[in-house]
């Protein structure tokens, strides 16, 4: 009885019954439309509860039906009768049940599409072979960019401004509310309004090649206060090392070339290509949410990432000694 | 009719059981001294000028005309082909006389061969004559300057031949020059024999744009690019076959004389003329767009800013990355189109250059190789 103490437990009580013989644990926890923890998302939960509760509705009349006709009435049976049922079940009902789910579903629309009121906050996420490339709005102008990672506050209105930089990518955060694709040269609009705090998963739900399944993200759906810090800690430059192997690594990060393709305010590094790396060692994951973030992740992240994350753009820097790997890292992590 | 068959079948099988017998037996003599009896050289020249033919068909010959070109071919001549096929005026090697089939005398055979023969034949090498084939089968580029070079072949006479591999740089040991600090340097005989001819004894790769300049190049630069042409990770039928022969301490030894020579000169420094066309418009907007994209990169397309590796100002080398500074044209865009193609290789950072240049198209390649060429008369 533990589990009905918890919030939300009917849900995934719900959850768990539809899916027993499926794949039980895939309809629960941090990726499930299931499990809902925004406005849009209990909208298209709900209508699936409707759905599904009609739909067995539907299903135990049928059955109830071919029992009867065909073990406890298998006789000829009167011809307008029968008539009446196959027009009626097959043709009017159908036509009905439809009709009403079309509508019930068409109304839901416009709220989910909405663009919110003036004033809400906007969140730019473009798409990329394969991660995600994130920008909050900034008062004093420059956007704050990161990757890989959203945080929201709770009670609030977000409206994700959507675009693609190579293929067709999907946006989803399945327990906030639906998908929507980003399509390279043009812009989508997604709202959500997340109502409970925790921490969710995204991913990217329109295949868009090999490691497609590799591009994922954090969401943190966290009180306003908390997100304000976090935002402010996230628009303030990089801090700088700590220790004389952290000082090497960011040497290292500038003569080797990093800097190229990454940004890390603070220093000269100002490449563009890739994700910036400002505040990495604060972030929840490595690699669009493929590894958990620690030092050693880091390193194998520099030195073997073809092999970790098939058709990536990153090049490996194979002629850097374990010495300057670990270097690399430790500046890495520090870069909360 | 079934009688026939069965005699057929017979001698058919006493001809197959005779043959073996005679190969397992082991009287054919395979020695080279006799030389081959007329008839048999004759079907090996036949069958194999046939093949040639054949499979040259359909093969594009670019201009052969360019002398930097010819002039390539003949360095490329001198290290590979001259042991085996002699030079004008020149006695053979003793050794290569005695070969079955012997090398041809080249300025006799070249007129009667077409340009895609020769290509071929210089690509593929031929079967148990001893032609090795071309050690780096992804150069083509690197194989038309020798049939280039082939191609003037059968007129030259030794000094010209001379003239074209050394060019103003005439064999001779016991020379010294002025090192970037002003000391005086012993050159290397390691130098002189394998690398003078086409770098030149300067490193400055005698003005042509097909050899790169070495001089003033980062020390560990030059030795993981020895390493990588020794170890046949980077790709040039060339520069391998010379690198194979070296042993650690003369790469280090290489390495180290040309990266203390006086790095790049200026263009006025070295040509004169150059200087009075410098400035013409289109070159100076090249000259811009190539800085852009030296200093920014091309987001949109995924090219990375050159200068966060490859600095625009001389300062000492931290890593193993060449400078680019004042290095040939030519010879910059030609590597940028070998890394497309993954034809180049090259140390363990090359895979590095795959991501950097793949974005990069043809004007913009021009660009960004013209800025560095012309950077040292900018500084």
């Amino acid at each position: 009885m533990k589990v009905i103490e918890m919030p939300a437990a009917s849900d995934a009580v719900k959850a768990k019954l539809i899916c027993a013989g499926i794949l039980i644990s895939g309809c629960s926890g941090s990726q499930s439309a299931l499990s809902p923890a925004g406005a849009g998302a209990e909208q298209i939960a709900s209508l699936f509860w409707w759905m599904a509760g009609g739909a067995t509705i539907i299903w135990v009349i049928m059955i109830a039906l071919s029992i009867y006709t065909l073990h406890l009435n298998p006789d000829a049976h009167h011809r307008q009768k029968s008539a009446l049922f196959i027009i009626g079940g097959g043709a009017i009902a159908p036509t009905i049940i439809l009709t009403i789910l079309l509508i019930y579903g068409l109304n839901l629309l416009p709220a989910l599409l909405a663009r919110p009121p003036a004033g809400t906050l906007q969140i730019e996420v473009q798409g990329y072979q394969w991660w995600w490339r994130v920008r909050y709005p900034n008062q004093s102008g420059e956007p704050i960019e990161l990757a890989n990672e959203i945080r929201l506050p709770r009670g609030e209105p977000v409206e994700f401004i959507l675009s693609s930089k190579d293929v067709v990518h999907s946006f989803w955060i399945p327990s906030l509310g639906g998908k929507v694709d980003m399509i390279p040269g043009r812009t989508t609009h997604l709202t959500l309004h997340p109502t409970k705090t925790g921490r969710f998963r995204g991913a990217c739900a329109e295949y868009c090649g090999a490691s497609h399944a590799y591009m994922n993200f954090t969401v943190d759906v966290v009180e306003k206060a908390e997100y304000d810090e976090w935002l402010a800690q996230q628009s303030a430059d990089r801090l700088a090392p700590r220790n004389e192997a952290a000082e090497r690594g960011e040497e290292l990060f500038l003569q080797t070339g990093c800097g190229a393709c990454h940004t890390i305010r603070g220093t000269e590094a100002d490449g563009t290509i890739g994700p910036d790396l400002t505040h990495i060692g604060s972030r929840n994951s490595l690699g669009a949410d493929m590894f958990v973030n620690n030092r050693e992740n880091l390193q194998n992240w520099i030195a073997h990432v073809s092999a970790l994350k098939p058709g990536v753009k990153m090049p490996e820097f194979r002629a850097l000694s374990d010495d300057e790997y670990q270097s690399l890292s430790k500046y890495l992590e520090q870069l909360k | 009719m079934k009688r026939r068959w069965k005699i057929i079948g017979t001698l058919g099988l006493v001809a197959v059981i005779g043959g073996a017998l005679v190969v397992v037996s082991g009287v054919i003599p395979v020695k080279a001294s006799s030389g081959h009896w007329e008839i048999t050289r004759w079907f090996l020249n036949f069958t194999k000028e046939r093949s040639v033919a054949t499979h040259s068909t359909g093969i594009k010959v670019p201009d052969l005309e360019d002398r930097a070109l010819i002039i390539k071919g003949a360095g490329h001549y001198e290290t590979g082909c001259r042991v085996c096929h002699g030079k004008p005026d020149s006695v053979r090697p003793r050794l290569v006389s005695l070969m079955t089939p012997q090398p041809p005398d080249l300025q006799k055979i070249v007129p009667q061969r077409e340009p895609q023969e020769l290509f071929y034949v210089v690509k593929h090498g031929i079967k148990m004559t001893g032609m090795p084939a071309w050690p780096e089968l992804k150069r083509d580029d690197e194989i038309w300057p020798v049939v280039a070079f082939l191609l003037q072949y059968s007129e030259l006479d030794l000094a010209e031949y001379d003239e074209l591999v050394w060019g103003e740089h005439q064999k001779q040991s016991d020379q010294s020059i002025d090192s970037a600090e002003g000391t005086s340097l012993p050159v290397p005989h390691l130098v002189i024999e394998e690398c003078a001819g086409c770098h030149g004894v300067d490193g400055q790769g005698r003005g042509l744009g097909v050899f790169p300049r070495l001089a003033g190049q980062n020390e560990a630069y030059l030795r993981v690019s020895l390493e990588a042409y020794h170890h046949d990770n980077r790709l040039s039928g060339t520069m391998e076959v010379i690198a194979s022969r070296m042993n650690q301490k003369e790469i280090q030894e290489i390495s180290r004389y040309y990266s203390r020579l006086p790095p790049f000169p200026s263009k006025e420094n070295q040509n004169g003329e150059a200087s009075s066309n410098r400035d013409s418009e289109a070159e100076v907007a090249s000259f811009e767009r190539g800085a852009e994209i030296a200093a920014e990169g091309i987001a949109d397309q995924d090219v990375p800013a050159c200068a966060d590796c490859h600095s625009t100002t001389r300062k000492p080398f931290k890593n193993a990355y060449p400078t680019l500074i004042g290095q040939y044209q030519d010879y910059l865009a030609l590597q940028i189109k070998l890394f497309q193609n993954r034809n180049r290789g090259g140390s363990k950072s090359a895979n590095l250059m795959h991501a950097a240049v793949d974005g990069l198209k043809p004007d913009q390649i021009r660009d960004v190789s013209y800025y560095y060429s012309v950077l040292p008369d900018k500084e």
